[in-house]
């Protein structure tokens, strides 16, 4: 675990180094909510959230790309001689979910300002969020770990992640509308079950692979 | 040293004729056979109680002008609820008028009644029009007139002879893509399955034979999976009115082809082939076990125009009958056949390229 939070940290250090790096996720994140204010003009609750995921996955595409690119090949065979693959996997993972939940409460804070709030139920909300960053690193961390061995990393990671994504975001969708209560239904109980079975299926399933993927 | 490319190719041989026999009894049997009569169109869909009504009706696959005798037509309100035609005067095979007197009365009270022709024929058998006249209220009423709702009864009713398929409201003729639309699915779900599974043989043992099987049954898996989109939507234009109507299932099931066309595009731009061999195997695993949630569950949770979802009948109870069993089966046994030699045969081909 320790050497878990080392390898975080050095991918923190890294990245907090280039200036650009969170400033660019930020400014990603206000400029498309510009884009899409000035497109609606105004949002009621349903677009709200239509809108907060729409943004969301982009700017996660977007932040998650480079997992893998930072660091040039020599450093990960050094690493792969210290690390087993599952420690550096966890370690990008982690990684990844801070910086999902970085967006997730910026964009929060964004589309707060800009458009209200018209999230009710704040405590549901949060925990969609929550698991939608973890569902969403540990699939994104999987499918960048694919892309990063061929030859073109960014565009291949959204073409194989986008439509991976959709079983999550179904879920994501409907307890985002019973959390700005845009719908009928009052018992969330069922997508969050759903959600949570389809994040530990994720979960699972990346766990097994990257380390046979990893191996080269 | 034994031979065995020579047995392989006799069981290859013998698979290919077994599904061109079941597919080709499966084209005629599905083409060929007749659906039923039925009620296409009625004439006025609405009228008011209390009044003499003449409906004009107009019949699919039906011999009116054969045996007009023991033609017999009811409105039927619900159960036993019935009126009878006074007078029916058959106009031609396909056209008759019926004459009714609606009650002032019913026995519930509602905005409007929605009734039930109901037409039986001595030679086509028992046809049905559900929501077939809606009646207002009438501004007098006549008590006295509410037992002609339980004078007459729906009885002796006749089979129509033969070998038919059901005539089904809406769905009429394209009753007969259900042998070639699900069947896709089937095949479709079965190739990936089988895909997987040799993944799963190529992560255990590291043979590239087992990767070049694998791609082959997602390549004829996904031309499965397309023309199951296209038969769908044929048959979404002429039931739903829209070729695409952004039904969950329709979204669910493309979303699956994507996935699988993003792994083609994915493998395309690897150039090392162990490399390309190993994404495969782990993208293709990751992606089988995220496609059931996406095409078994989410869709059963949502509302859905489709069969099967939203409380809409299936494969179950009476949409298929047992004169469509009898054909249905056989095309779903018949397109995995097909699928499954398809995909040996692509197999094949890129095994004798790979060896160039």
């Amino acid at each position: 675990m320790n050497r878990i939070l080392n390898l975080v940290a050095i991918e923190a250090r890294i990245e907090l180094r280039e200036r650009y790096a969170l400033s660019g996720i930020v400014l990603y994140v206000l400029s498309s909510s510009f884009i899409v204010f000035s497109i609606w003009k105004q949002l009621p609750a349903k677009e709200w959230g239509l809108t907060f995921w729409v943004i969301f996955l982009f700017c996660s595409l977007m932040a998650v790309v480079k997992t893998f690119g930072r660091e040039n090949e020599g450093r990960y065979f050094y690493y792969y001689t210290l690390y087993h693959p599952l420690e550096l996997f966890m370690a990008k993972v982690m990684y990844n979910l801070l910086l999902l939940l970085f967006i997730f409460l910026t964009l929060w804070f964004v589309l707060y300002v800009m458009a209200g709030n018209h999230i009710i139920r704040m405590g549901w909300f949060l925990t969609t969020g929550l698991m939608a960053s973890l569902g969403l690193s540990f699939l994104l961390t999987l499918i960048t770990s694919i892309a990063i061995k061929t030859q073109q990393n960014a565009s291949l990671t959204a073409v194989m992640a986008l439509p991976l994504m959709i079983p999550l975001l179904i879920n994501i969708l409907r307890l985002t509308a019973y959390a700005s209560g845009t719908t009928p239904d009052e018992n969330p109980w069922n997508e969050m079950m759903m959600l949570s079975s389809i994040i530990s299926l994720v979960i699972g399933m990346s766990l097994w692979l990257f380390p046979y993927l990893w191996r080269s | 040293m034994q031979e065995p490319t020579i047995h392989l190719s006799f069981r290859l041989a013998a698979w290919k004729w077994a599904t061109m026999g079941i597919l080709i009894a499966v084209f005629i049997a599905g083409w060929i056979v007749p659906l039923k009569s039925g009620i296409i169109k009625v004439t006025p869909d609405k009228a008011a109680a209390g009044e003499m009504l003449v409906v004009d009706v107009t019949g699919y696959n039906s011999s009116f002008l054969t045996d007009t005798s023991l033609l017999r037509a009811w409105l039927r309100l619900s159960g036993d609820t019935v009126i009878m035609a006074t007078r029916i005067q058959v106009t031609g095979d396909r056209n008759l008028s019926a004459r009714f007197y609606i009650p002032s009365v019913f026995p519930i009270r509602q905005e409007a009644y929605p009734l039930t022709l109901v037409l039986d024929h001595s030679q086509d058998g028992t046809s049905v029009l559900p929501n077939a006249i809606f009646i207002t209220p009438a501004l007098a009423q006549d008590t006295s007139e509410l037992k002609l709702w339980f004078k007459d009864k729906i009885e002796s009713v006749h089979e129509k002879a033969g070998i038919q398929y059901p005539f089904r409201n809406i769905l009429a003729e394209t009753i007969r893509n259900t042998y070639f639309h699900v069947p896709m699915w089937f095949a479709m779900i079965i190739l990936f399955g089988v895909s997987a599974w040799y993944s799963l043989k190529y992560y255990q043992q590291g043979l590239i034979d087992f990767d070049r099987k694998s791609i082959a049954f997602i390549k004829v898996g996904l031309i499965f999976g397309l023309l199951g989109l296209v038969t769908g939507m044929l048959w979404a234009k002429y039931t739903w009115n829209a070729y695409w109507s952004w039904d969950v299932k329709q979204n669910m099931s493309a979303i699956a082809l994507l996935i699988y066309a993003a792994l083609m595009v994915m493998r395309s731009s690897v150039e090392d082939d162990m490399q390309k061999a190993r994404l495969t195997a782990g993208y293709n695993m990751f992606a089988f076990v995220l496609l059931i949630p996406l095409l078994f569950i989410i869709p059963r949770m949502t509302d859905s125009l489709h069969p099967g979802n939203g409380g809409n009948p299936a494969l179950g109870g009476e949409d298929l009958d047992n004169t469509m069993r009898m054909v249905f089966y056989p095309a779903v046994i018949g397109f995995i056949m097909l699928g499954l030699w398809m995909s040996q045969l692509v197999y094949r081909t890129d095994k004798l390229k790979g060896n160039q």
